[in-house]
């Protein structure tokens, strides 16, 4: 419990309206999109400037008060539950596009604006921020830069980092900083602003961004690749990229998730598949065509059953409807999900998926494997129970091994999810002890107090 | 352990969300207050805490409880399909069986609305006083400024004739030949007090399609800001009380003109059964069920050549809102527009958020009115951005807030029932 003296001094900064403290808002900002990470914060304040940040965070750092920065709450790793109490800085209020710039294609703002809002703002001047977490409903700009977010379109655009050319971020001492720029090249000195991004906000609150964009694609196609393997599937996605096709999405569904979806929202996905990849080319309307063709083409010689071309825009939208409905199916079947966020190089996709399958039978459990395929992000997810002892054991077990393999065919823990509270006993097994080394120390430079997120990335 | 029945009974809806938090996206609430209690995951979430024995119906949560529209937004674009709104009312009938309604929702729901006949006197006490209330334009009223703390309402003012004293029990066709069909009318309470004109209109409409209407006397309140209040006890009254109006009346379908009130007693099956045997009877009444929309376009089946607009309306640009009941409640959207967009001599235009809440959520105005200005500004940048003359609904719910903030805005839009435009 915070001192009442200091609730009154955060209520001066902020406006009693921005202070929250009822023991049911408290329960209701203790959870992530996570389903087991829950604490209670001590308080949540909205900031609305980046003034009252930096007041906020002087006073916290005096008192040494843990601050968790907060924005859509959809993140799935537990990196914005105030996992030691506290102040949860619910950035929401913070929403404001500051500006738009046609002329050199980038965008200031705010960290609350959530990505749906600026994509929608942003398509009424033709252009676009690519980086597409499907999260993208409720995900804020603040949480996307500092999970360093990717999604489907990561294939062919890259991930967040690529996207932010300067953040300004208040410091947990108070100090207002900006790093980057606003330029496409900088190298003045060591790039600070990358230690920032994907910093699960352990390092300072982000009070603005600017990002780069780009132009809105002409046109779009979708096309739905059927296999009787799923594992044939893995190994299409690099023979399509290696013939000269760079899709924006290459997304991965397998039988268990098809038949989910087509009991949920019925689509005509063929049920008996063993897996389907969805394809989406952009760019200009011819080329888009002639890449939609190629990859009929390459896709068929490489072994696929059947390719389903989207008629139109509403007949694609039913595709990536039902990808996204993935997720859903997945956490409705089961009492307890581990999803994983294992990433892999593109070409061991086939050897993660065959992994997958053969501890399913070996632990006798449900693994689904969905995911971006196409930049070797997948997301196997253990179905299970958490009070089902026995069950529960198997699944951990499977999820170490999965973890194990991503590593052995020389991949990553996480890809975009972040390490948060979710994935931190297996981070010390995956990094040297040196950098972990390297990044408590440059912790504990910007952060002597401790107060920023603790208890996150490590143990 | 404490009875929680209610509760219990929304337990696998409760279930379903997986806190994605997509619904933040969609909750006109959440848009304008930005907190996690606003919305559809965080009122969820506390609802599991009482059902696990972690919270207590403390008038915050009441509040929290409170503050929903029911718009039925999130539960639309739930990817876990999850019922929020029947979560809200089962948390709002579990309170309510706690605490009690409270003396003035008590005195309105149980001793007023529950019986046609006070609901009726009450009313006409009101209609009586009426004149003390100044006219901010026709047959427009606000709140005189000595009660301006309650801010400067606009609303249409009470008929100086209710509808149930102008309608005959039975209408047949006008054309004098044998109906193609007999339907019971259901008036509502705001069609019967501030709009009779609709309902005279609709059987009007429908008598001149051949069809035979009757309009049961013993009908009542549909029941919709009583059962969604959490109020289910006398929402099973007043749901028993209309199944009997309209039961010997040998009638194929009950028809209405409100939105709301079509959707309220579509829904009793949902919301009120607390037996297999009150399920089964409430599903049979909903099959009889037809919005005026729904039922011109789907059961008459009128061709398009042969919806006519009415003189006054020649040469207008109209758009249409999407009464949450309507659009969400029972799946109707294609209906309204194709009656528009059959009318001869008006522009259709679409909306842009023709199916975001207007901000009314039945008792939610009363309580936050606030926060319903700020969500209808939204709604009137619709519709100012369709640069229509005139706002097209089917709820008299919707018409009062829309018409109120039109005013308040010093818009120039008229809002009409579709109803009013044809012939």
């Amino acid at each position: 419990m915070l001192k009442e003296s200091l609730i009154s001094e955060f209520q001066k900064i902020v406006g009693k309206d921005n202070v929250l403290t009822a023991p049911e808002a408290m329960k209701a900002y203790s959870y992530d999109g996570t389903t087991s990470w829950i604490h209670e914060p001590d308080v949540v304040i909205f900031p609305t400037t980046t003034d009252e940040v930096s007041r906020i965070m002087k006073l916290a750092n005096a008192e040494k008060i843990p601050v968790t920065p907060r924005g859509g709450g959809t993140n799935v790793s537990g990196g914005s539950v105030p996992w030691h109490g506290g102040i949860v800085l619910a950035m929401t209020r913070m929403n404001k596009i500051l500006k738009i710039d046609k002329e050199n294609l980038t965008a200031t703002v705010e960290p609350g604006v959530v990505l749906q809002d600026l994509t929608l703002r942003l398509m009424k001047d033709g252009l676009f921020f690519p980086p597409d977490p499907q999260s993208f409903l409720g995900a804020t700009m603040g949480g996307i830069i500092s999970e360093n977010a990717g999604g489907p379109a990561c294939v062919k655009y890259g991930v967040t980092k690529q996207y932010i050319l300067g953040i300004e971020v208040v410091l947990p001492t108070g100090e207002v900083v900006h790093l980057g720029g606003r330029t496409l090249k900088n190298v003045v000195g060591y790039d600070l602003l990358h230690i920032f991004i994907s910093a699960e906000g352990t390092l300072g609150v982000i009070t603005s961004a600017e990002l780069k964009l780009n132009p809105l694609p002409l046109a779009k196609k979708t096309l739905c690749v059927v296999y009787d393997d799923v594992a044939v599937a893995g190994e299409s996605v690099y023979h399509v990229l290696e013939n000269g096709v760079i899709p924006d999405k290459i997304e991965l569904i397998d039988n268990w998730v098809i038949n989910r979806i087509e009991e949920m929202m019925p689509i005509g996905l063929p049920k008996d598949a063993d897996a389907c990849l969805l394809f989406e080319v952009d760019g200009i309307p011819e080329a888009v065509e002639k890449e939609a063709e190629k990859i009929a083409e390459i896709t068929k010689k490489y072994g696929a059953k059947e390719v389903r071309v989207a008629k139109d825009a509403d007949d694609a939208n039913k595709y990536w409807m039902a990808r996204r409905a993935g997720f859903a199916a997945v956490f409705g079947k089961a009492k307890t999900v581990f999803a994983e966020d294992v990433t892999v190089p593109r070409g061991n996709i086939p050897k993660l998926i065959n992994r997958c399958k053969e501890l399913a039978k070996k632990y006798n459990l449900e693994i689904v494997v969905l995911g971006h395929a196409g930049d070797g992000n997948l997301h196997p997810a253990i179905l299970t129970d958490i009070n089902n002892k026995d069950h529960y054991d198997r699944a951990l077990k499977a999820m170490d091994a999965i973890i194990e393999g991503a590593v052995e065919f020389g991949g990553v823990l996480s890809g975009e999810h972040g390490i948060g509270l979710e994935k931190q006993k297996f981070m010390k097994k995956v990094t040297e002890p040196a950098v972990i080394n390297m990044m408590k120390n440059i912790k504990a430079l910007i952060d002597p107090n401790n107060i920023m997120n603790p208890g996150k990335i490590w143990e | 352990m404490k009875d929680l029945k209610e509760l219990k009974k929304i337990e696998e809806f409760s279930n379903q969300c997986m806190k994605c938090g997509f619904c933040s996206f969609f909750c006109p609430v959440y848009q304008e207050e930005k907190m996690e209690t606003s919305v559809a995951r965080g009122k969820n979430f506390l609802v599991k805490q009482i059902l696990a024995g972690n919270q207590e119906f403390t008038p915050e949560m009441a509040d929290i409880i409170g503050k929903c529209l029911l718009c039925k937004r999130c539960a639309a674009n739930c990817p876990a399909k999850t019922q929020i709104d029947r979560v809200v009312v089962g948390a709002r009938a579990q309170l309510v069986k706690e605490k009690g309604l409270g003396a003035i929702k008590n005195f309105a729901f149980r001793k007023v609305m529950a019986n046609r006949k006070a609901f009726g006197k009450y009313a006409r006490l009101m209609q009586k006083f009426q004149w003390m209330m100044p006219t901010t334009e026709g047959k427009i009223k606000h709140l005189p400024d000595f009660v301006k703390g309650l801010g400067k309402r606009n609303f249409p003012s009470l008929s100086k004739t209710f509808l149930r004293d102008q309608v005959k029990p039975v209408y047949k066709p006008q054309n004098g030949e044998k109906p193609k069909m007999r339907v019971g009318f259901f008036m509502g309470c705001a069609t019967d007090f501030v709009y009779p004109e609709l309902g005279l209109k609709l059987i009007d409409f429908l008598t001149r399609h051949g069809v035979e209407v009757v309009v049961p006397e013993d009908q009542n309140c549909c029941g919709a800001a009583i059962y969604f209040s959490g109020d289910l006890e006398t929402g099973r009254m007043l749901a028993d009380l209309n199944i009997k109006a309209f039961k010997d009346l040998n009638v194929d379908y009950i028809v209405t003109a409100c939105g709301t009130c079509s959707s309220t007693l579509k829904d009793y099956q949902k919301y009120l059964p607390d037996t297999e045997e009150q399920k089964e009877r409430y599903t049979e009444f909903e099959k009889k069920i037809k919005d005026s929309t729904e039922f011109v376009i789907d059961i008459l089946k009128i061709p398009p050549q042969d919806f006519k607009l009415r003189k006054e309306f020649e040469g207008k640009t109209v758009t249409w809102h999407d009464p949450c009941h309507l659009v969400r409640y029972q799946n109707i959207k294609d209906q309204p527009r194709a009656i528009l967009k059959a009318l001869k001599g008006i522009k259709y235009v679409e909306m842009p958020n023709a199916d975001m809440c207007c901000g009314m959520g039945g008792s939610f105005s009363v309580y936050h009115y606030d926060l319903t200005k700020k969500i209808a500004g939204k709604k009137m940048d619709g519709i100012k951005a369709t640069g229509a003359d005139i706002v097209v609904t089917a709820c008299p719910g919707c018409m009062i807030n829309l018409i109120d903030n039109v005013l308040l805005n010093k818009m120039p839009q008229k809002v009409h029932h579709f109803l009013e435009l044809v012939e």
